[in-house]
């Protein structure tokens, strides 16, 4: 393998791994809160069709990365309402939230299969490896992406709201004693991981494919649900896992290019085969590093 | 905080209004929602090709319903019914091209390989669970991520059969290896196949002992593990038949339905089964007229994509309104 | 209340048996009709049909996978009413076969198969020859002398497209290099967006691609400063005015027409189609401005010559392990466009 290949490698890792991040991270603050969202994937689909939507009508494509945005949110709050207020069960619910975004995109989407879409514009960093045209191309989600892991790790560790959160996560009976109001903290964790999600399949469209594609994240929110399970629940071990979930991703493509002969199918599984096999290593004492009372709905102090 | 009591419909309440939230969306999308439910309703009730194919699509949802039900009866979440049924699939096909064996042999080796690739899919989330590494419902939903790989990784590779301008999939299995359908129609033996494990599960659930322990350790696995019951040797059998379950479904389709290993071997079958089984609620016997409601969705799918020009994916908005109306304002929400 | 719903029954009802037709045709593609590609150019020739018979009315739908589910939705048609099933997609074929042998009543036509019955048959465009005319382009605008060929599944007929476009290349260009990345679908846009970014990252300044909608490689291209070649609908050039060299583009009208006619008028034999440049079912793209006269001459000599029925598929051609795949006095058919298991010498990439 050249030093080519793998400056473009991990050029290409980044553009792949944005999209993976942000719906990772918003799950992150999601499931501390004990919430797992099984529908990220929908979420993205309705970001990116939104995102699409609006910045072909109206030309401008940071209004259309505005739009996935409160798209993302929009369309989590039947699963946020489900989950918080009628104490419905989480898998059930998430899977809900999956086909409601399936169907919302794609009749969003219909009227702008085809159209142009303006990409987010962008500067090419070239990669100091190698010597073909490899390079970063950072686009604005691109460059907020660290920053946002950092903010993401500092809500959670660095607040009295990540606290609170936290403990709801935790156990909610102990947290509802302390004072913690339970329904706005769980609310607000889902609004975020709602927005995150909508910018992450914004990314999709308008920083990757420039166009709108039924389906079109291909299985992202789901990457990203095991990304948090092989981050730990850990903003900062998210931006590792993105990275590599994008290389596994990237690199068959680039190998192809390349000339390199490995099975591409064999390469997607390492990652969730990796993650499987680091879960029995992720907590203490056999115990998983997940919030403990993730998925279970709270039913009050009975 | 709890939403106030006249919120909570009755479950015809919610289904109609499901109808009416998706018809209204239709309407506001220049569609024709009324039109589109009569044109459904002569398209399942009047039309042959209709109504049969409820029956093709209870199979599988029946049987994937089942992967879930199995282990929820020993409290165990089995969220990778789809990657069983890819499993399946891809085991089933393994047996169907490669056993040496011909005529009823055959497609006894194919349905139980079937059986085998879903049952071991499953397996291997049992055993970190029992092993106290891992949580089942994480670990069932990342291997449905690896199964449809292996099966591409096959037909792209090893199985690929050159008929067909080297199309990627696999060679055609043996007729012997077919499970029989009804002539002229695609209603297949898994249907059967499926009704006989609904009946079995009914009668395993409610008339024997094994029912009976394995509700004692749904309800509370440390008193049931006190009183001496086998607790694991039960996760991990449960589990497996679950996992078998939804790996003869995936059996079915490649063995009735394809005729070949293909790379969508489902339309998502695993996760609606998913739904099924949670809507039906623990009750085995409601499994059949939820995994109905189901196929009846997929026909307004059908029917609107060829007559309204909606694409078919945006059905699945009808079966989101129906979901969260059940979750949101249906009856004992919060008993699921 | 139900008096309403009555006149709403009966209202429908109405519209139903007023658009009884003399013929409906029933057409289902793989991917968004409105994809500047395979299917933008499949519901043009739908769509020039209907305007050119009043009689016939159209039943479309859109995504339709190429498993059993296509066999659905083609009953589903059939249900409602189809007299001819138009199956545009290459893995629709034995769905459509299977329901021609049990609908004797029903025409059935595919796009791109083999498989032929008194009432299946198939058609397509040439295309491989006619790739060789963007080979001979693109060998004489890449600088670098290496295009990167983003393909979507790998059967038989793309590696053949692939073959001529190296072997036109080649023709200019005796060092001429193609990479090829498949994406293992005919229509993953995230995909092939790396792609088509891999392929530029190892230096090609040339894309074209098999896929069916160009649009995504074509604007990767073009943001990145490098030509494209594209192909199914000439629509695409609109996506890059800088870069866009020339495409080929297919044009199924008068196909379509010639088949409702002959099954309205009874005399539809299933047979196997195939037109090229010569008969104008494929069509050459306009040359984007970034093409000189003297590249624009050769392009357009290659295509007459290749519409006079010119083939490159003569041997002796050496695939890219360095063995004769075809011998001195060997030669390949358009029957035989679907049996390529080989890539010609300087393609980097490997079959299977």
């Amino acid at each position: 393998m050249t030093w080519t290949l793998v400056a473009a490698t991990l050029a290409a890792s980044v553009a792949a791994g944005t999209s993976l991040l942000y719906a990772a991270l918003g799950e992150t603050l999601g499931e501390r809160a004990g919430i797992i969202n099984l529908g990220v994937e929908g979420v993205m689909l309705v970001g990116a069709a939104c995102a699409c939507a609006v910045a072909s009508s109206t030309g401008s494509p940071y209004l259309g990365m505005l739009a996935g945005a409160v798209a993302g949110v929009v369309a989590s709050a039947p699963f946020a309402y489900a989950v918080v207020d009628r104490a419905a069960n989480q898998l059930a619910s998430g899977l809900s939230l999956l086909f409601l975004g399936f169907g919302a995109s794609a009749l969003i989407g219909n009227p702008f299969v085809g159209a142009l879409i303006p990409p987010l514009p962008s500067v090419s960093l070239r990669m100091p490896l190698g010597e073909g045209a490899a390079a970063v191309r950072v686009d604005f989600l691109v460059a907020a992406a660290l920053p946002l892991a950092g903010l993401v790790a500092w809500l959670l560790m660095g607040t009295r709201w990540g606290l609170r959160l936290r403990a709801v996560g935790e156990n909610p009976v102990a947290a509802f004693a302390a004072g913690c109001n339970r329904r706005r903290l769980q609310y607000e964790a889902l609004a975020i991981a709602g927005m995150l999600s909508g910018l992450a399949g914004a990314h999709v469209a308008l920083g990757v494919a420039y166009t709108w594609a039924e389906f079109m994240t291909g299985g992202r929110g789901f990457i990203a649900i095991a990304l948090v399970m092989f981050a730990r629940w850990n903003a900062w071990w998210a931006v590792a896992g993105a990275l590599l979930f994008g290389a596994a991703e990237a690199a068959q493509l680039q190998l192809q290019a390349g000339g390199v002969d490995v099975s591409p199918f064999l390469m997607n599984m390492a990652p969730y085969l990796l993650t499987l096999a680091l879960l029995p290593f992720t907590g203490k004492a056999g115990r998983l590093a997940a919030p403990a009372a993730l998925g279970r709905p709270y039913r009050g102090v009975e | 905080m709890r939403a106030p009591r006249w919120l909570d419909l009755p479950p015809a309440g919610a289904a109609v209004l499901a109808l009416a939230l998706f018809g209204a969306i239709l309407a506001a999308a220049g569609k024709h929602p009324l039109q589109a439910y009569y044109d459904t309703a002569t398209y399942v009730l009047a039309s042959r090709q209709g109504f049969t194919e409820l029956f093709v699509r209870m199979g599988p949802l029946v049987m994937t319903a089942l992967a879930v039900a199995i282990p929820a009866r020993v409290g165990l979440f089995n969220v990778g019914g789809e990657g069983q049924l890819y499993m399946g699939a891809l085991f089933a096909t393994g047996a169907a091209l490669y056993a040496p064996l011909n005529g009823p042999l055959l497609l006894a080796a194919t349905i139980l390989a079937g059986f085998a690739g879903g049952a071991l899919w499953a397996l291997v989330p049992a055993l970190m669970r029992i092993a106290g590494v891992a949580n089942e419902a994480i670990t069932t939903l990342l291997l449905n991520y690896v199964a449809p790989l292996a099966v591409a990784y096959q037909i792209f590779g090893p199985w690929r059969s050159p008929e067909s301008s080297s199309y990627p999939q696999s060679h055609r299995i043996a007729e012997a290896a077919r499970l029989p359908s009804l002539p002229t129609t695609r209603v297949h033996a898994g249907l059967a196949i499926a009704a006989a494990c609904l009946a079995l599960c009914v009668y395993v659930f409610n008339r024997t002992r094994w029912g009976l322990e394995m509700r004692a350790i749904g309800a509370n696995r440390l008193a049931a593990a006190h009183l001496g019951l086998p607790v694991r040797t039960y996760l991990v059998v449960a589990m497996a038949l679950g996992g078998g379950a939804a790996g003869l479904a995936g059996m079915a389709e490649v063995s009735a339905i394809q005729g070949r290993l293909v790379s969508e071997v489902s339309p998502g079958y695993g996760y609606m089964g998913f739904l099924v089984a949670w809507l039906a609620a623990g009750n085995v016997s409601r499994i059949v007229s939820m995994a109905l409601l189901f196929a009846v969705i997929s026909a307004v799918g059908d029917v609107l994509q060829i007559t309204q020009r909606v694409p078919y994916a945006v059905v699945n908005i009808l079966m989101a309104a129906i979901l969260f109306s059940v979750l949101c304002v249906g009856p004992g929400a919060r008993r699921r | 209340m139900k008096k309403l719903l009555l006149v709403i029954l009966a209202l429908l009802a109405g519209s139903v048996f007023a658009q009884d037709k003399p013929l409906t045709v029933g057409v289902i593609y793989i991917g968004t009709a409105n994809d500047y590609g395979y299917n933008r150019a499949m519901k043009d020739g739908v769509e020039a049909m209907k305007k050119a018979l009043p009689a016939v009315s159209v039943l479309e739908a859109e995504n339709v996978p190429e498993t059993a589910e296509s066999e659905r939705i083609m009953s589903a048609m059939i249900s409602k009413g189809a007299k001819l099933i138009m199956a545009t997609s290459f893995g629709h074929q034995e769905f459509a076969n299977s329901l021609a042998r049990s609908n004797p009543g029903v025409t059935f036509v595919h796009a791109g198969g083999w498989m032929i019955r008194d009432n299946f048959g198939t058609f397509f465009g040439a295309t491989q020859t006619a790739w060789y005319a963007l080979g001979v382009a693109a060998g004489h605008m890449s600088k670098a002398g290496k295009a990167g060929f983003v393909a979507g599944v790998p059967i038989g007929y793309v590696v053949g497209n692939i073959n001529a476009f190296q072997l036109g290349a080649r023709s200019v260009n005796p060092k001429f290099v193609t990479r090829v990345v498949v994406t293992g679908g005919w229509s993953d846009k995230v995909k092939e967006a790396a792609a088509a970014n891999a392929l530029i990252d190892q230096g090609a300044d040339v894309l074209t691609m098999h896929v069916d909608s160009p649009a995504t490689v074509i604007q990767i291209a073009e943001n990145r400063g490098i030509y494209s070649i594209g192909f199914q609908s000439v629509e695409a050039r609109a996506l890059a005015p800088k870069g866009w060299i020339t495409g080929l583009g297919f044009n199924w009208a008068p196909y379509m027409t010639r088949t409702a006619q002959e099954v309205m008028a009874g005399t539809f034999k299933g047979k196997m189609v195939r037109e090229g440049l010569k008969e104008q079912m494929l069509v050459l793209a306009p040359f984007g401005d970034a093409v000189p006269q003297p590249v624009r001459d050769a392009v357009n000599a290659t295509a007459a010559k290749i519409a006079d029925g010119f083939t490159p598929f003569k041997g002796p051609i050496k695939d890219n392990t360095g063995a004769y795949a075809l011998r001195e006095g060997e030669a390949m058919t358009n029957a035989d466009m679907g049996k390529f298991d080989w890539y010609a010498e300087g393609i980097v990439g490997r079959v299977r």
